[in-house]
């Protein structure tokens, strides 16, 4: 096993008798970002928290590096101490007691790193995120983006493998959730960093991930690239959960979709077994004013301005359609539109 | 593999079931078989129960009143905020005698001028059934007046908002949104004045006993004076006041169980509540309380202590240092008592702080089986007065033969069991203020348990820690109730001397003591804080 990898066989975890996770495997390769992403209590935090030996497992192996760090069967339990990890925390977790360098400095003298190393590896750190001129300002006076530099920084400073971060973004505003983003990438890029991301937003995974697994109530929903989680989600949860807001319950016919009013739309792959539903985006769905080959008749319900572009809901017979476009005076609320969908924009999911 | 974690969770919580439960099965165990004397007497259940139900209520509405008055915003709010809770520093055996200086019918202060204005007719008489309440009352104020306050604070503002926009008088919205949500807070400190109130020893020994008002407290002392001892019956006392705190204490769970308020929005509290009363007439009310419950008992004590004789005729009186000398050189107990308090005083303290600390961590923060169970084992003592507690510990120790038995580890024992709930309460407080990601950064950073205790835990809850520390050890030095059963003529504290000298001595003399009492108290606690504050930990 190649080192920075972390891998988790069988995991269980329960609270009580609730069931957190629910015997789930994975593998988070060297130099990778792997992404937990999923609705509030769907067991990803607790999978980050049993790798970091936050939470104790009922069941399953934890290797990081190619140790072992738990296994019920052997009842190997490696305290949290002891597996070598960062990990940066919701909620910052920066000691307000103490200075920014001492916050930083804590896990290396933890590890017994003599006082004399230690300044040069702080600095480093410090200067990594930006923060070198603020050493030794009391944590209590920073910033909610200097709290999460520093959050950042302690967890480089001993040099791990792996890191683990849990919704680390979701306390700061917009703006900065966008720069920290891409200061988070590029750091992790230099550093060669194998990183466990957890979030439960769906754009920062993409833009972040090398892999993303879907979690659902405990259970891994669907394991890919970016790329394949957005365009091809494999069921109506994670289609819901990546914005795909045009999920239509139809029969399906070879390579097509039969909607209910005689809607005849055809998709990119063949079908799932059993009952099935058609997706696709509203940005894929074309508007005309006028009858166009292949186009469907319907009416425009509402127009919502939405800055860069207009957002319309359809009436097409007894369909609601969601599409997206640029704003023309011609589709105003009421106005009879034609709209298309183009096959391969058009995929199916089991339902 | 055996963590530092589980073994600080099982060693907790088999000293807290060694701490609580012999001497409460005890007590349970004889108190039953004893042919119950309450039952032949109850003239004095009536009493107790009338003692506890008047006194609750005397300080229910007397602290209920000044939290109100106080946080509606008042001239002055910092220092009467303070002032208002000084009974919890003095101790209600020197409220008592300070009041019966003031009060006493033929030779009290206020009935000296009470004659020279209006006649001999006209008499203040503290010391009968009714002065024994009001006085109890007046000290044990401050607990409802703190968590009724705490209550106030708690409140959202936008909840009385929304009564006066959607067209509520003023009046409307304190009886139907204010009394309601405070009526959880005002319930539990109900409870917790009642069952102190008919576990109180020292008020009604000083002003009821005279009168030939005898209560379970004042009784349970009265039979184990007597010669020889009625261990059995005074247990049944103990049964009594144990049955009825236990009662009180389910009937509170089971009522606030169905309706709790979560009203905390972490806002600060505007004070927008709109109060009947004038400021000015809120803060002569907070006054009055502050010259009744502290400066008029006070001022008496001080009067008393520097008398060369208590006269009844102010042309006659000469003051003296007579009775500090005394006091502080003559009288043999004094530095022994001086001694023993002050160390059981850091001891419990100390102790309880860290007990505190270890039951609350493991019941926060460890996950392991039965933490519930150990929250309320820890609790129980709140339901438990003092004497009984103490009975309990005489009847378990005089079999068992450990060596504690007539030393001050039997009072430590004591102390440490009965204000246990005290330090779970202040630790769990300032734990639930910690982020539990701040303990688990330090894990996954390096730190073992002990080094993340040391090094995170400890410095983050150490400035409430040290609160409780300051207040634990002034509740130790006055503690009455349980040393009086429990102490030897070597292992004797202050208290205990303090009534000692009241029950045998010169008036003066106890006066005198009870000062320098006050003073030891007060010498420690300001050591304590100038340590801190040289050490320049805020």
């Amino acid at each position: 096993m190649s080192a920075g990898a972390v891998s988790v066989q069988a995991l269980l975890v329960a609270h009580g008798t609730v069931p957190a996770v629910r015997g789930i495997s994975f593998e988070a390769r060297a130099g990778e970002v792997l992404t937990l992403l999923g609705p509030s209590g769907c067991g990803k935090t607790t999978t980050l928290r049993a790798v970091a030996g936050l939470e104790a497992p009922r069941e399953g192996r934890i290797a990081i590096d190619g140790r072992t760090v738990f296994d019920a069967a052997r009842r190997t339990n490696l305290p949290p101490e002891r597996r070598g990890l960062a990990m940066v925390f919701q909620s910052y977790a920066i000691w307000p007691h103490m200075t920014v360098f001492e916050n930083v400095a804590f896990g290396l003298r933890a590890r017994g790193v003599a006082d004399g190393d230690l300044a040069g590896a702080v600095r480093r750190s410090l200067d990594l995120v930006g923060l070198g001129a603020l050493a030794e300002r009391p944590a209590t006076r920073l910033s909610g983006g200097q709290q999460q530099r520093v959050a950042l920084a302690r967890s480089i400073a001993g040099d791990p493998r792996v890191i683990l971060l849990d919704e680390p973004l979701s306390n700061l505003d917009a703006q900065l959730r966008l720069a920290m983003r891409a200061e988070f990438k590029a750091l992790q890029r230099r550093l060669g960093l194998t990183a466990i991301y957890v979030t439960h937003d769906q754009e920062e995974a993409l833009v972040l991930s090398d892999r993303v697994l879907v979690m659902r109530d405990g259970a891994i929903e669907q394991a890919g690239t970016p790329a394949e989680i957005h365009d091809t989600p494999r069921s109506r949860f994670v289609a819901e959960f990546v914005g795909v807001r045009n999920i239509l319950p139809c029969e399906v016919a070879e390579a097509a979709a039969l909607l209910p009013g005689g809607l005849r739309l055809p998709v990119r792959e063949a079908a799932p077994d059993g009952p099935a539903a058609v997706c696709f985006r509203p940005i894929s769905v074309q508007l005309f004013p006028h009858a166009a080959p292949g186009a469907h008749p319907a009416t425009v319900v509402a127009a919502t301005y939405l800055g860069d572009f207009m957002q319309y809901e359809l009436r097409c017979g007894e369909l609601a359609i969601c599409a997206r476009g640029l704003p023309r005076p011609d589709f105003a609320e009421g106005a009879p539109v034609f709209w298309s969908v183009p096959a391969d924009a058009c995929f199916l999911v089991a339902t | 593999m055996l963590r530092a974690e589980t073994v600080l969770g099982i060693g907790v919580s088999a000293l807290v079931a060694v701490l609580v439960l012999p001497p409460l099965i005890a007590v349970m165990v004889t108190g039953v078989g004893a042919g119950f004397a309450p039952l032949r007497h109850t003239d004095l259940v009536l009493n107790t129960l009338l003692f506890g139900l008047l006194t609750t209520l005397g300080a229910l509405v007397t602290g209920g009143a000044l939290a109100l008055a106080l946080g509606a915003g008042v001239p002055g709010r910092t220092l009467l905020e303070r002032l208002v809770v000084m009974p919890l520093y003095l101790t209600p055996l020197l409220t008592a005698m300070g009041w019966n200086w003031l009060g006493s019918p033929r030779s009290g202060l206020l009935n000296l001028l009470l004659h020279a204005a209006f006649g001999p007719h006209v008499t203040l008489d503290i010391v009968s059934p009714a002065g024994a309440m009001a006085v109890a009352a007046l000290a044990t104020a401050p607990l409802p007046f703190l968590l009724i306050s705490d209550a106030l604070r708690g409140l959202d503002p936008a909840l009385l908002e929304a009564a006066r926009v959607h067209g509520a008088m003023p009046a409307r919205v304190f009886r139907r949104v204010t009394l309601p949500l405070l009526l959880p807070a005002g319930l539990a400190a109900a409870m917790l004045v009642f069952v102190q109130a008919i576990g109180l020893f020292s008020v009604p020994a000083v002003l009821g006993m005279p009168a030939g008002f005898y209560v379970a407290t004042t009784e349970i002392y009265r039979l184990l004076e007597s010669y020889p001892p009625r261990i059995a019956d005074a247990t049944a006392w103990g049964m009594l006041l144990l049955a009825i705190a236990a009662l009180l204490t389910f009937t509170q769970s089971a009522l606030l169980g169905r309706r709790s308020f979560v009203t905390i929005t972490g806002k600060a509290f505007r004070p927008n509540l709109r109060s009947p009363a004038a400021p000015g007439l809120r803060a002569a009310l907070a006054w009055l309380y502050v010259a009744l419950a502290t400066v008029l008992p006070l001022l008496a004590l001080l009067w008393a202590a520097s008398s060369a004789f208590v006269t009844a005729d102010f042309r006659l009186m000469r003051f003296t240092a007579a009775h500090f000398a005394f006091v502080l050189f003559g009288y043999p107990k004094t530095w022994l008592a001086v001694g023993n308090s002050v160390l059981l005083g850091v001891l419990t303290a100390s102790l309880v702080c860290l007990l505190g600390l270890a039951v609350s961590w493991v019941v926060l923060r460890a996950r392991q089986a039965g933490r519930g169970v150990l929250d309320q084992l820890s609790m129980l003592p709140l339901s438990m007065p003092a004497m009984v507690f103490a009975l309990g510990l005489l009847w378990v120790y005089v079999r068992v033969r450990l060596p504690i038995y007539g030393t001050i580890g039997i009072l430590l024992l004591a102390y440490c069991t009965h204000y246990l709930p005290f330090g779970v309460r202040t630790s769990s407080a300032a734990l639930r203020q910690l982020h539990p990601e701040l303990e688990e950064a330090a894990r996954v950073a390096g730190a073992s348990w002990l080094r993340t205790m040391r090094r995170i835990t400890f410095p983050l809850v150490q400035p409430a820690v040290l609160a409780a520390w300051v207040l634990l050890f002034v509740m130790a030095m006055q503690e009455v109730s349980s040393s009086i059963l429990l102490y030897t003529s070597r292992s004797i504290v202050l208290s205990v001397a303090v009534f000692d000298l009241w029950e045998n001595g010169n008036p003066s003399d106890v006066a005198a003591l009870g000062f320098l009492q006050l003073a030891a108290s007060f010498i420690v606690v300001s050591l304590v804080l100038g340590l801190r504050q040289r050490r320049g930990v805020t």
